[in-house]
């Protein structure tokens, strides 16, 4: 498969060198790990992340990677288990741990974590996302400072989408960057309606988000709904 | 002026001299950088202690004894080379009284067990301005004496003698006194940093030619390519491009004035004026983790341990390849996503 450099309409995303994808948003394909690689990389070939948001996907992912597959990424992310959490956190991040070291990030959602000491196996791989407003914990710079402390190594993964949603004005969001400019590993782009769920950047997140994303210049951007 | 990136802010948000602003740019952007610091406080000791050493030793005013490498860079630590040599104005002979007696006190405070330069004598011996700054391009340009012209402009302090700073003018000289433009970057200065940096990429291939993948110091060496070497090129390119701000008659006024600051400094006053502070903040975090590890004797004896077929078992080597990938990422962003952008274009790839 040959990966295809992102060209898309969006200015904003032209601009950025390294983009990607989630498969997240690919849900006709959920756990086809090998066609999900190629639709990824016939957007872009730079950075992905691979989605397994629903714990029941976790297994197959796990099955994927491990028969050693070529991706033709230069960035690769996995987005942990947010919903149907069956497993316990200590297995949890045993199961996680496992993930191959090219994996270069698994992100998590701090609202889901109860005991922060179970993930520093992970190391600096894990990636704290902030939250939205749907969720009660995960939001702001002074909730994340918790679990940073508890887990020194880990990083962010900024949701410029999510930061609006807590903050339209983009202080919070820019409060967040400022606190963690050295966890900063990559950023999630994308809109959100109103039921909070992802869509391609509007004209108007489009003329926001610069202010933020111009302090994210240097990490991959991960697009969390098809790009326009 | 069609063609022509000119900032309409002048040189005017460029500090003056960029020296300390390595710590400025991590106070701004408050981050701590433990071991960049650790560093800097053991090399200005270490400066120190040999210029008062030297200091004491008979060694004639027609002498530099010059120090390159981790010293330039403020980065010593207890197991590094020692980087030095003796220059002189003109061509000297080995064999000169004033030269031999240099050497040997050079040698003597600087040449340690351990410490040693590097083996191909491109250091621990004398050369000269001269034929430093006379032989670019062609035949006679060696690899030696381009090594030794590009480290004296860009990686080198002077720990005794006169002769280190008109050196360096004369080598810029050579460059500067024809062909440059106002506000443009002098492009055969530029071509001959990337000419260099290029080399220094091939000879890493060169040196392992032989060895089949179980050379013990290719690790070491690809590390060091990665994240030393590159903030060497860096360290002089960015400078280069911002020549751009200054008509031709002030430009080697200011490479003069920026170049003697380690390059971590140049390129932390270069992200504090494309207003990149985030990403300049990056960059210093990484390599200050690779100062840490620098710093570990454990880490540099696992180091030693590898090979290039080895290496990827091994956690501080993946360690290592993500501190590059940060600290290269937040160079790209310096040059291909700032005001930098369009001379980059223009003058980096062809």
């Amino acid at each position: 498969m040959a990966p295809a450099l992102l060209a898309p309409h969006s200015p904003l995303l032209r601009q950025h060198g390294l983009i990607g994808c989630s498969t997240g948003y690919m849900t006709d394909q959920r756990e086809d790990w090998e066609q999900l690689v190629v639709e990824a990389a016939a957007i872009s070939g730079i950075a992905t992340e691979l989605s397994v948001i629903s714990e029941h996907e976790l297994p197959s992912l796990l099955e994927y990677l491990q028969l050693d597959p070529v991706l033709p990424f230069r960035y690769i992310s996995v987005h942990g288990p947010s919903k149907q959490r069956r497993l316990g956190e200590r297995e949890l991040v045993e199961r996680l741990a496992s993930l191959p070291p090219w994996i270069d990030a698994i992100v998590m959602h701090p609202d889901t974590i109860d005991d922060p000491s179970l993930y520093r196996p992970l190391g600096r791989r894990l990636v704290l996302e902030n939250m939205d407003d749907r969720k009660d914990d995960g939001q702001t710079a002074a909730q994340l400072d918790v679990y940073f402390r508890a887990l020194p190594d880990a990083g962010l993964c900024f949701d410029v989408a999510h930061a609006k949603s807590i903050d339209p004005t983009m202080r919070e969001g820019e409060a967040i960057l400022d606190a963690y400019a050295t966890r900063l590993r990559h950023v999630h782009v994308s809109s959100l309606n109103e039921d909070s769920h992802h869509v391609p950047l509007t004209d108007e997140d489009e003329l926001l988000y610069p202010m933020l994303l111009g302090k994210c210049r240097d990490v991959p951007w991960i697009l969390e709904a098809p790009p326009a | 002026m069609p063609g022509r990136a000119v900032d309409s802010r002048g040189a005017a948000g460029l500090a003056e001299d960029p020296a300390g602003h390595t710590e400025l740019l991590a106070e701004q952007a408050g981050i701590e950088i433990p071991h960049i610091l650790q560093a800097r406080r053991h090399s200005q000791e270490s400066f120190t202690t040999i210029s008062q050493a030297l200091d004491g030793e008979d060694i004639p005013d027609s002498i530099s004894v010059c120090v390159f490498g981790s010293w330039a860079r403020h980065e010593l630590t207890s197991e590094s080379d020692h980087d030095w040599a003796i220059l002189t104005a003109q061509p000297t002979d080995e064999q000169d009284p004033e030269i031999f007696a240099a050497m040997r006190a050079a040698s003597r405070h600087l040449g340690g067990e351990g410490h040693a330069p590097g083996s191909q004598e491109t250091f621990g011996v004398p050369f000269d301005v001269h034929t430093l700054a006379h032989n670019v391009g062609l035949e006679d340009d060696t690899n030696k004496n381009l090594t030794r012209r590009m480290l004296l402009l860009f990686e080198s302090a002077a720990v005794t003698g006169p002769v280190h700073a008109p050196g360096r003018e004369a080598i810029l000289d050579r460059y500067m006194n024809e062909g440059v433009k106002d506000f443009w970057p002098p492009r055969f200065l530029l071509n001959d940093l990337i000419r260099y940096w290029r080399t220094i990429c091939v000879d890493f291939e060169g040196k392992h030619r032989d060895t089949h993948d179980t050379d013990p110091k290719w690790v070491a060496r690809n590390a060091k390519l990665k994240t030393s070497r590159k903030l060497l090129f860096a360290g002089g390119l960015i400078p280069i491009l911002l020549c751009h701000l200054y008509g031709k008659d002030q430009m080697k006024t200011f490479l003069a004035r920026w170049l003697p600051a380690p390059p971590l400094d140049r390129l932390s006053a270069a992200f504090q004026w494309a207003q990149a502070e985030a990403e300049g903040a990056r960059a210093l975090d990484a390599y200050d983790r690779w100062l840490a590890i620098q710093q570990d004797s454990q880490a540099r004896a696992e180091l030693r341990s590898l090979t290039r077929q080895t290496r990827e078992e091994s956690d501080l080597f993946t360690d290592i390849k993500t501190i590059a990938e940060q600290f290269e990422r937040a160079l790209l962003t310096l040059l291909l996503d700032s005001e930098l952008m369009q001379l980059s274009r223009e003058l980096i790839v062809f």
